[in-house]
């Protein structure tokens, strides 16, 4: 198999889309294959629909991954799909409302609520699924896990009702970005890879002072973003110093007075 | 693209994609290995490629708003000869229209590129055209004998309607996101997506909608990670036919990532790193980083690791002994049986107490150590507290997600896991001092 091959070039693509034409090669319906395999492909499509798709796929052969392939530290369980997502995108394409029955994030169900689907969003980190919607009672954004909605029913809504609710999301959504400045100590150096790896998924810009030898990290993100940061910050320890941000300074100092008072040790706050 | 020049615009994607692309030219050219010159040259290249885009920005984008990855140009990148560039689109559309002979399709193309530079192509560039596009699975050729009837085999998007092509597409576009290997996922969406588009044309009344080209999005994604599926597949063939291999080795914490092959071999000892030679057993995908590891053994059954960003000009070795490869094999998968990710040092047993969120809080602790904790057991549990324990080799490796829960966690042992991680938190608490 090979991943360079001369008919996904983008000189060639670029040609075809002149005449809408397009390509499917052994090797991207081999792929879909082996995902047609995983339990997610039963929610994901009609039956009929997998049929139709199977009677395309008889010829390819599933790469042999299973042995050679090893995945650590991912998720227990591996569950990157949810059965809500088709009925939610659903709706979404129709641009259409819901009532949602679920449950707190305290865990306790509450009544029905009247909304407008707007968002899915699957975080890497956290392997799960949240539906982000627009609350037509109380005006406000919601954001949902997915595990936690117990049902779903659509409802019609008014045409033109559906864009000012988008835009007001988006508006919502939009929140205040914050910058940080991370520091990587000089004697760490050989492993800034794996720190920027850490990393990788902010946006971010990185400055090499040669006087100094020292490596700085200008991050951006947003303010709901500040948990998985220090989540980060604390995963690589000792290695990295914050010397510009302020809350996230604080919570530093906060997080290691309270980790040494677990371990019996007393600290002046 | 030559051999070595894909080698190196990999590597420099990499470096962009993890940096932001804000060293100088200088700065990055030394990383690499290259020269200014060189380093100008390759930039170059791959604004051809990429249609002009800026790097930096290219890599400071919303990445919650885009499932589509920054980093599938290299993919794309592969150049062609301008002829072939024009004749295999008049192929593939013509075998679009109607299915079609070599010598049926010639006149086509002679018909259609007759103002074209080059010469216009023979029956046997036309054939070894065809054998390609066949090989790779493009075209089919129609049941009866010859001459052979050729066409484009859609039938996976022909077969289905627009409301099934929608779920397909959405279906692939989460699979891509969140499975490995993606590269193939990314290829097939893009694809799905110029099929949907194709469909909107003749139902006037549905027309595509630009906003259900990004149906999800996708948070905190590691976005280098499809560069080393670039030699996945060349590694995975190695193992499959139980091969040794070696490679020129850049070990990640070394600053430079590359270095220019010299045309001179009298100076290309000094600037090259010693070939590793190996016989590859495993490729291990790192979630807790995004980074894949190459695991294998030497010839004297030595295990080695290597991490797959490091590995450049792979050559194929001679075949192993069948026997002796699944012996080693075996060990291996003995030996990493408890690797958080691929240490193989002596197992411990690790011991950490967490506490739980004050109620009402849900208890996102314990979700978190469930999910994320591997094969470690919950032991024990109170209304404040549970008791993690977990049989690992080493305990370098765990460490990292231990501390990341902060204060939520207390390691009781092994002892100098407790110490260490005490001692580190003393020195962060004096770094924050004055805050």
């Amino acid at each position: 198999m090979n991943l360079f091959e001369k008919i996904f070039s983008y000189q060639l693509a670029s040609r075809l889309e002149e005449t809408a034409t397009y390509t499917l090669t052994s090797q991207e319906r081999a792929w879909l294959k082996m995902m047609l395999e995983q339990p997610a492909a039963a929610s994901a499509l009609e039956e009929t629909t997998l049929h139709k798709i199977a009677d395309c796929l008889l010829e390819e052969e599933i790469p042999h991954l299973q042995n050679a392939l090893v995945e650590k530290a991912g998720a227990a369980d591996g569950q990157t799909y949810s059965p809500l997502l088709r009925p939610l995108r659903r709706i979404m394409r129709r641009r259409q409302s819901m009532m949602i029955q679920r449950l707190n994030k305290h865990g306790q169900l509450i009544a029905p609520q009247y909304g407008v689907p707007w968002k899915l969003e699957f975080s890497m980190a956290r392997r799960e699924w949240y539906l982000l919607w627009y609350n037509l009672r109380t005006r406000a954004a919601m954001t949902t896990r997915l595990v936690h909605i117990q049902s779903l029913e659509e409802q019609s809504l008014p045409e033109e009702q559906y864009e000012p609710i988008c835009q007001r999301m988006q508006e919502i959504c939009t929140v205040e970005r914050q910058e940080a400045v991370i520091q990587l100590l000089p004697i760490y150096n050989m492993e800034l890879t794996r720190i920027l790896h850490a990393f990788s998924c902010f946006d971010k810009r990185v400055e090499f002072a040669e006087d100094e030898q020292t490596y700085y990290i200008h991050l951006n993100f947003a303010a709901n973003e500040s948990e998985y940061m220090l989540n980060r910050l604390r995963f690589l320890g000792k290695r990295v110093r914050v010397i510009q941000g302020d809350y996230l300074k604080h919570r530093m100092r906060e997080t290691s007075m309270k980790a040494l008072a677990r371990y019996g040790i007393k600290v002046q706050g | 693209m030559a051999k070595e020049s894909f080698d190196k615009e990999i590597q420099f994607l990499r470096l962009l994609a993890l940096t932001g692309g804000n060293y100088d030219r200088q700065q990055f050219a030394g990383r690499l290995g290259i020269s200014v010159h060189t380093f100008d040259k390759t930039i170059r290249r791959l604004k051809e490629v990429n249609g002009d885009a800026d790097f930096a920005d290219l890599f400071r984008y919303n990445y919650a708003d885009s499932a589509e990855p920054v980093l599938l140009f290299l993919y794309r990148a592969k150049s062609m000869k301008e002829s072939e560039t024009r004749r295999l689109p008049v192929i593939l559309t013509a075998l679009k229209q109607e299915p079609m002979t070599a010598a049926s399709l010639l006149d086509v193309c002679d018909e259609q590129l007759v103002d074209s530079a080059a010469a216009p192509p023979d029956e046997k560039t036309i054939r070894s055209d065809l054998r390609y596009l066949e090989e790779i699975g493009v075209i089919c050729r129609e049941p009866g004998g010859r001459p052979y009837r050729y066409r484009l085999n859609n039938d996976l998007t022909d077969c289905l309607s627009r409301e099934e092509l929608i779920e397909l597409y959405e279906f692939v576009d989460i699979m891509a996101n969140t499975q490995i290997p993606s590269v193939q996922g990314y290829l097939l969406r893009d694809n799905l997506k110029k099929a949907l588009k194709a469909t909107s044309s003749e139902q006037l009344e549905d027309s595509w909608q630009e906003e259900w080209r990004e149906p999800f999005s996708y948070r905190y994604h590691y976005d280098a990670r499809i560069l080393d599926e670039a030699h996945l597949y060349t590694l995975l063939r190695m193992i499959r036919e139980q091969r040794y291999i070696s490679f020129q080795y850049y070990t990640p914490s070394r600053k430079r990532s590359y270095t220019a092959q010299n045309t001179n071999p009298l100076f290309s000892r000094a600037s090259e790193p010693r070939r590793q030679h190996m016989l590859p057993l495993r490729v291990v995908y790192d979630h807790q980083y995004g980074r894949w590891y190459l695991l294998g053994t030497t010839r004297g059954g030595r295990i080695v690791k290597f991490r797959m960003d490091g590995i450049v000009d792979i050559i194929a070795e001679e075949e192993a002994d069948k026997l002796l490869f699944d012996e080693y094999v075996s060990r291996l998968d003995e030996r990493t049986r408890y690797s958080w990710l691929v240490d193989t040092s002596r197992t411990v047993t690790v011991r950490a107490r967490f506490f739980k969120p004050l109620p009402p809080q849900n208890d996102f602790i314990q979700e978190r150590v469930r999910m994320q904790g591997q094969w470690g057991c919950i032991t024990e549990e109170d209304q404040y507290s549970f008791i993690y324990e977990i049989q690992v080799n080493g305990y370098t490796e765990i460490r990292p997600w231990l501390r990341s829960f902060g204060s939520s966690c207390e390691v009781l042992e092994p002892a100098p896991l407790r110490e260490s991680l005490i001692e580190e938190w003393k020195e962060l608490m004096n770094d924050y001092e004055s805050v």
